[in-house]
């Protein structure tokens, strides 16, 4: 399912977890793993911005150099090295490579050159990253939270497509060995039902919902997998049974939650349930 | 061949792509920013001002919504400052550009060059090579040692370019002793030690930082003469009480996990050994730049031999030495600065000129009353919320010419105790990546959060805040009868 992980570090942080995470996985799935180190490109810019009118051109492409120059230095010396050590003593196959770049940007420029199957990251709330690629980009992503939990809560809903988080959530559960918990979410705040395209049908009423969540849980049944509707807010509902079973990883479908209210933008949800959870997730994209 | 003619069709596409332009944000403000002054041209004249001393304030608005925000360099909205005065006919053109003769100009040009020898030399990392090997008995003096060194080199250089020079340096030692990012107290001590020791530096001289010499050319344009001692004199208790106070907060916020830095030390003198020994260039200037200090600080006069002519011979001398050449100066002296220094000094003279100033200061008066302990405080907690938020020099400009209006009208605040205290205030950016260079500097090393910076920053900003307050009300008004 996993043969190749795709592990991106950004320069703004580091969490050491995910390559225990990713020994884990690259044990089970018999993966080969590609590290990559990306100093932020919007850290260089940012600095040099500050620098603007206070350092001469010829300074600021100096401290740029500098600070590129240190990163490929921590790169190698510190994260390289972890990622070395605990990958060789488990002959897992990996690579790694330095980037300078936007992380998204990066990202999705290694997809296009390469074929992953999964992005095996780590989320950190006070950066200036904007994780863009939640959104953009079609393959599965785990954001590792470091939990020692195993036990995993795959969350569909009336915004998700719902066809590969079942799928998906029942052979992670065999391969890895953990239980499988699953709900169904009615979202009364958003109430639209998204299609198997990814598209939203008009609003719906509370009750169309609630049949469409049964019909699921029959279609879910068939497949013998138990599956407890509630209904609520996505967020709120996915947090609240995540505790209720201690959630290891949670895994998440295709949401199409409405992006705006009265027309102002708003976080994504993905972003806004990375920042606050405990547990580890996996974007099914 | 054909592979060279693909890189280079590769590498001009990028170029071509990234023609600068504009972002739809970037329009905004400065259509904002304008706008406030049609929307001031248009305004009805307040009781007491006059028409010219509206639109000044109008200028100032637009100033300050371009420093803040940064859609275009700092340096031009200096110069946008300047032009609008005579194109709203406010102030004559010639009245304006008369700015650009002040000798705090040529000071700051003379100390440029001084500081580009240094870095051309390496001169400057020798000395701060030098000092942290004083500090290496324990993590916590060497974090100490840190935030000294950057202040002391903040004194005779600007605190951006040693906050640039540091930070090679300090990531070379946490790499050697194997420090993660953002995972070590050490390693957020240390690059915090980089930002506050070069911020607090530059509080010290006139050279640390361009809104010092800004203060005394708008001092002496009233008649106020500070001498580099003077300056020293009045700065230096802040400095050396603010260093020991921000360092002690750095480690209650963050207390150090680790015992030992051996590794430290043998990269230090490892670094050391790598620099080998003093060359004769380096040594020369050595001489010239302890030579025009000593010049600064004992023989300088405002009339005849003054800080400019000082650090104008300074610079002479490293030509005739050979240590620098004109190449050198285009490369090191960043022109930037003192285009936005001149936009600076005429708006604070336009203030003045048109009773804007004043006027602020009267409206001020009516919220606050007139008590000059409260004045003194208002003030401190005025600037340091803006320099947090602008550049420095940006919000010393805005605020100095308010500070001075101010000074005329309360008892018992001189318009050099108003200056200082702005002046030093501006000093103090300890919030945010974006309040001063340093910060941003010190942050792209990946070893503390912008959540690590604005815990201790605030902590490091109230606490000195008191600092100033404090020496202000007992020392400079006390002793030295500011």
């Amino acid at each position: 399912m996993f043969k190749n992980i795709l592990i991106p570090i950004s320069s703004e942080f580091y969490q050491k977890e995910i390559f225990q995470t990713g020994a884990f996985l690259a044990e089970k799935f018999d993966s080969t793993i590609k590290l990559i180190y990306i100093i932020e490109g919007k850290t260089l810019d940012q600095t040099e911005k500050r620098l603007d009118s206070y350092r001469t051109d010829f300074d600021r492409a100096e401290t740029k150099k500098e600070i590129i120059r240190r990163h490929i230095h921590v790169a190698d010396t510190i994260i390289f090295e972890d990622a070395k050590r605990l990958f060789a003593d488990k002959n897992i196959p990996f690579n790694g490579e330095v980037i300078e770049g936007e992380f998204s940007t990066v990202i999705k420029g290694q997809l296009n050159k390469y074929k992953y199957d999964l992005i095996l990251m780590g989320f950190e709330k006070e950066c200036l990253l904007h994780y863009r690629l939640f959104e953009e980009v079609d393959i599965p992503i785990w954001v590792e939270s470091g939990t020692d939990e195993k036990s995993i809560l795959a969350v569909c809903s009336n915004l998700a497509p719902n066809q590969k988080v079942p799928e998906m959530s029942l052979r992670l559960s065999k391969t890895l060995g953990w239980d499988l918990h699953m709900v169904y979410v009615v979202d009364i705040q958003d109430a639209v039902e998204v299609d198997s395209n990814g598209k939203r049908s008009e609003k719906k009423s509370e009750n169309a919902l609630l049949e469409r969540g049964q019909q699921f849980i029959s279609e879910m049944e068939k497949k013998g997998i138990d599956v407890t509707l509630v209904k609520g807010s996505l967020e709120k509902e996915t947090a609240k049974a995540a505790e209720d079973i201690g959630a290891g990883l949670v895994i998440l479908g295709r949401e199409q939650k409405k992006k705006s209210i009265l027309g102002i933008p708003v976080k994504g949800m993905k972003r806004k349930m990375a920042e606050t959870c405990k547990y580890s997730i996996l974007f099914v994209n | 061949m054909e592979k060279d003619t693909e890189k280079m069709e590769e590498e001009y596409k990028v170029i071509k792509g990234k023609s600068p332009t504009l972002s739809k944000r970037n329009i905004l403000f400065i259509a904002v920013a304008f706008l406030v002054v049609v929307l001031f041209y248009f305004l009805p004249i307040p009781e007491g001002l006059s028409n010219n001393g509206k639109m000044m304030i109008g200028i100032l608005l637009m100033g300050g919504i371009l420093w803040i925000t940064e859609p275009i360099p700092l340096a031009v909205t200096g110069l946008l400052i300047i032009i609008i005065q005579p194109i709203l006919g406010i102030m004559p053109a010639g009245d304006v550009f008369s700015s650009f003769g002040n000798q705090a100009v040529f000071f700051l040009i003379g100390a440029f060059i001084l500081a580009g020898a240094l870095e051309k030399h390496g001169l400057h990392k020798r000395i701060a090579l030098k000092f942290l090997s004083f500090f290496e008995k324990n993590p916590k003096l060497f974090t100490f040692g840190i935030m000294i060194s950057c202040a002391f080199l903040s004194f005779i250089m600007p605190e951006h370019g040693v906050a640039a020079m540091f930070l090679p340096i300090v990531i070379s030692i946490l790499i050697a002793m194997k420090i993660t990012p953002r995972k070590s107290n050490f390693g957020i001590v240390s690059m915090l030690s980089i930002a506050y020791g070069c911020s607090i530096g530059s509080l010290g001289t006139l050279i640390g930082g361009a809104r010092n010499p800004l203060t005394i050319g708008m001092l002496s344009d009233i008649g106020y003469s500070v001498s580099f001692f003077d300056w020293m004199t009045y700065s230096m208790p802040i400095v050396f009480i603010s260093l020991p106070l921000v360092w002690l907060i750095l480690h209650i916020s963050f207390p150090i996990e680790i015992k030992n830095i051996a590794s430290a030390k043998t990269e230090i003198n490892r670094q050391v050994s790598r620099s080998g020994k003093m060359g004769r260039y380096e040594l020369t200037v050595l001489c010239i730049v302890v030579l025009t200090i000593i010049l600064w600080i004992f023989v300088s006069s405002p009339t005849y031999f003054s800080l400019a002519v000082i650090a104008i011979l300074g610079s002479i001398l490293l030509f005739f030495t050979g240590c620098i050449t004109w190449k050198d100066v285009e490369q090191r002296v960043p022109w930037g600065i003192i285009l936005l220094y001149g936009g600076a000094i005429t708006l604070g003279i336009g203030m003045q000129k048109t009773g804007a100033g004043s006027w602020i200061a009267h409206r001020l008066f009516d919220v606050t009353g007139n008590n000059p302990y409260l004045v003194i405080f208002g003030l401190i907690i005025l600037t340091v919320l803006l320099t947090n938020i602008m550049s420095n020099v940006g919000a010393v400009a805005i605020l100095l010419p308010i500070g001075l209006a101010i000074a005329t009208e309360v008892p018992g605040v001189s318009p050099l105790l108003a200056s200082m205290l702005i002046a030093l205030s501006g000093g103090l950016a300890f919030i945010f990546i974006i309040a001063t260079p340093g910060n941003a500097i010190a942050y792209s090393s990946g070893y503390f959060s912008s959540r690590d910076l604005l815990k201790a920053g605030v902590v490091a900003n109230i606490a000195c805040i008191g600092v100033i307050f404090l020496v202000a009300i007992i020392y400079w008004k006390g002793v030295l009868n500011l």
